[in-house]
């Protein structure tokens, strides 16, 4: 982010939507990677997406997670601002997000009309 | 109002006639009205102010945010209790779906007089095909106006010649004759469940976002929940009125969905039965889309992927394939003989525990000054909403046992 704001990263990003640059959703912010937690400014990193990075999100999650791929690591630095979603300065595609969906749409894709 | 605006209020009647009025309101108000008479009157009252007041918050939220409920219970709640209240709320998606899948059969049945069983495939065929060609606003519009065939009910309440001052009696809460106080108790919950069931705000407020509703909607918005449940408030009153007049004095137990339509043709003729299988197909199919929509918004909105009809149904691929596999389960589930009324008591019941999480994110976030700005909750919005939370709080307790202490309404 290009100016410095103050965001609750627990109440404003973690579990919230992620937009990508077309305006389309990506996926949730599922947990979130910090680094110099043991210091005086921890910074967030990442933002992990989907898959195991649902392991820190209590039992349910872990169970979750066992059944899932892995998460996406999107960087703090793809992040374009943070308001009631998280918008992303990218296209999901180029970010390696929305993959279920394509995935997916080899099958559905066959349906007429589709 | 215009033209427009009259086609714009299709949402809240097709929320209205295919979410409050479904298989639930079919078999709880008939069944409470053969038992109880006039007496649970009032409660449809409570249930369509309490439906009211949560589908305006939602559907402002909504607008304002475009952000969806399932979206706010995620981020309210957080992973581990919103999976909770996936889970809890598929699963009644699900039974619920399935008993208006089993309502679409049983119609075709006394419209067609073709066997139940290979109904039940062509119901669910005619719904998907359905959702897969029409546009969202025109799934609104089809089955929200021909679901109105259920006015006949009105007509048939009326031409029954109630005794008005007991009608309005039954207005007023109190003391209660004709069956036990838990029997009495369970038609409460299961009339406030039927009402203010979570599947109709789940579909109301994405329908507001695919509807691409915002800031200069928010009048209709309010226009949309007060007419189309104040219209769905009036058809269950209606069935109740029937039930007693009909059902209560000869002990006639409604077992059978097709009851409601002959007290229909009973008062108003071969027409009457016409127009209500019609409206009884037409709202339960509503219902029946409804509800598959409402478990592939859920499961959408949670795990933040693409949704909507407004996409292509290959570029959203696991929204698309999330509601055919509702269809198709809930195919499964009728085919496999479940009593469609057994199952509607099952899911009304069940839809009742799950209220709470669904309607407290939609409270905090409509006091949320952050996301909602000037539109943020009122004192009324805030006094009923806070009210009618402590109303399901106590149903969401109350209802599975009291299921079980009366075998499902039976005494």
């Amino acid at each position: 982010m290009s100016k410095v704001t103050e965001v609750d990263i627990a109440l404003s990003i973690l579990d919230h939507q992620l937009v990508d640059s077309d305006g389309q959703n990506c996926g949730k912010g599922d947990d979130l990677e910090i680094s110099g937690l043991d210091g005086d400014s921890p910074e967030v990193v990442a933002m992990l997406v989907g898959g195991n990075a649902w392991r820190s999100r209590g039992r349910l999650g872990r169970l979750a997670a066992r059944l899932s791929g892995n998460a996406v690591h999107v960087p703090w630095t793809e992040v374009d601002s943070v308001t009631s979603v998280v918008t992303l300065k990218r296209p999901a595609t180029e970010l390696r997000l929305n993959r279920g969906d394509e995935h997916w749409a080899s099958i559905v894709g066959k349906l007429p009309g589709s | 109002m215009t033209l427009k605006n009259v086609l714009a209020v299709a949402l809240g009647i097709f929320a209205a006639i295919g979410g409050f009025v479904d298989i639930g309101d079919l078999v709880f108000d008939t069944q409470a009205g053969a038992t109880f008479g006039f007496q649970l009157l009032w409660v449809v009252v409570v249930g369509v102010v309490g439906i009211i007041v949560y589908s305006e918050m939602c559907g402002r939220v909504s607008a304002v945010s475009e952000r969806p409920v399932f979206d706010l219970v995620r981020e309210r709640a957080g992973f581990g209790a919103g999976l909770s209240t996936l889970i809890a709320s598929e699963f009644v998606n699900l039974m619920t779906c399935a008993a208006e899948v089993g309502g679409v059969a049983l119609c075709l049945k006394l419209l067609s007089g073709l066997p139940y069983r290979l109904l039940i495939p062509l119901g669910v065929l005619g719904l998907v095909v359905t959702c897969w060609v029409l546009p969202f606003r025109w799934i609104e519009r089809v089955f929200g106006y021909l679901g109105l065939g259920l006015l006949v009910f009105v007509v048939a309440a009326i031409k029954l010649h109630p005794d008005w001052g007991q009608v309005a009696h039954g207005f007023v809460p109190g003391s209660h004759s004709g069956g036990s106080l838990l029997v009495y108790l369970y038609f409460v919950v299961g009339i406030l469940g039927t009402a203010m069931g979570p599947y109709e705000v789940y579909f109301y407020s994405s329908g507001v976002v695919e509807d691409h509703w915002s800031l200069k909607d928010l009048g209709l918005n309010k226009v949309t929940a007060i007419i189309g449940y104040a219209l769905g408030g009036t058809l269950a009153i209606a069935l109740i009125i029937v039930a007693a007049v009909l059902f209560l004095p000869s002990g006639i137990s409604p077992q059978f969905l097709g009851t409601p339509a002959l007290a229909a043709e009973h008062s108003v003729g071969q027409v009457g039965l016409l127009l209500a299988l019609v409206g009884m197909l037409f709202a339960v199919g509503g219902a029946a889309i409804e509800t598959s929509f409402a478990g592939a918004y859920s499961l959408a909105q949670f795990f933040g992927w693409k949704w909507g009809k407004k996409e292509r149904p290959a570029a959203a691929s696991r929204f698309t394939l999330s509601w055919l596999v509702i269809f198709a389960l809930a195919f499964l589930v009728v085919m496999s003989g479940y009593d469609p009324v057994k199952l509607t008591e099952y899911s009304v019941i069940f839809s009742v525990v799950a209220l709470p999480l669904t309607y407290l994110p939609i409270l905090l976030v409509a006091n949320d000054r952050a996301y909602m700005g000037e539109s943020v909750n009122g004192k009324l919005a805030n006094f009923l909403g806070g009210l009618y939370f402590a109303v399901i709080v106590a149903i969401a307790i109350a209802a599975i046992p009291l299921m079980l202490l009366t075998n499902g309404g039976q005494g």
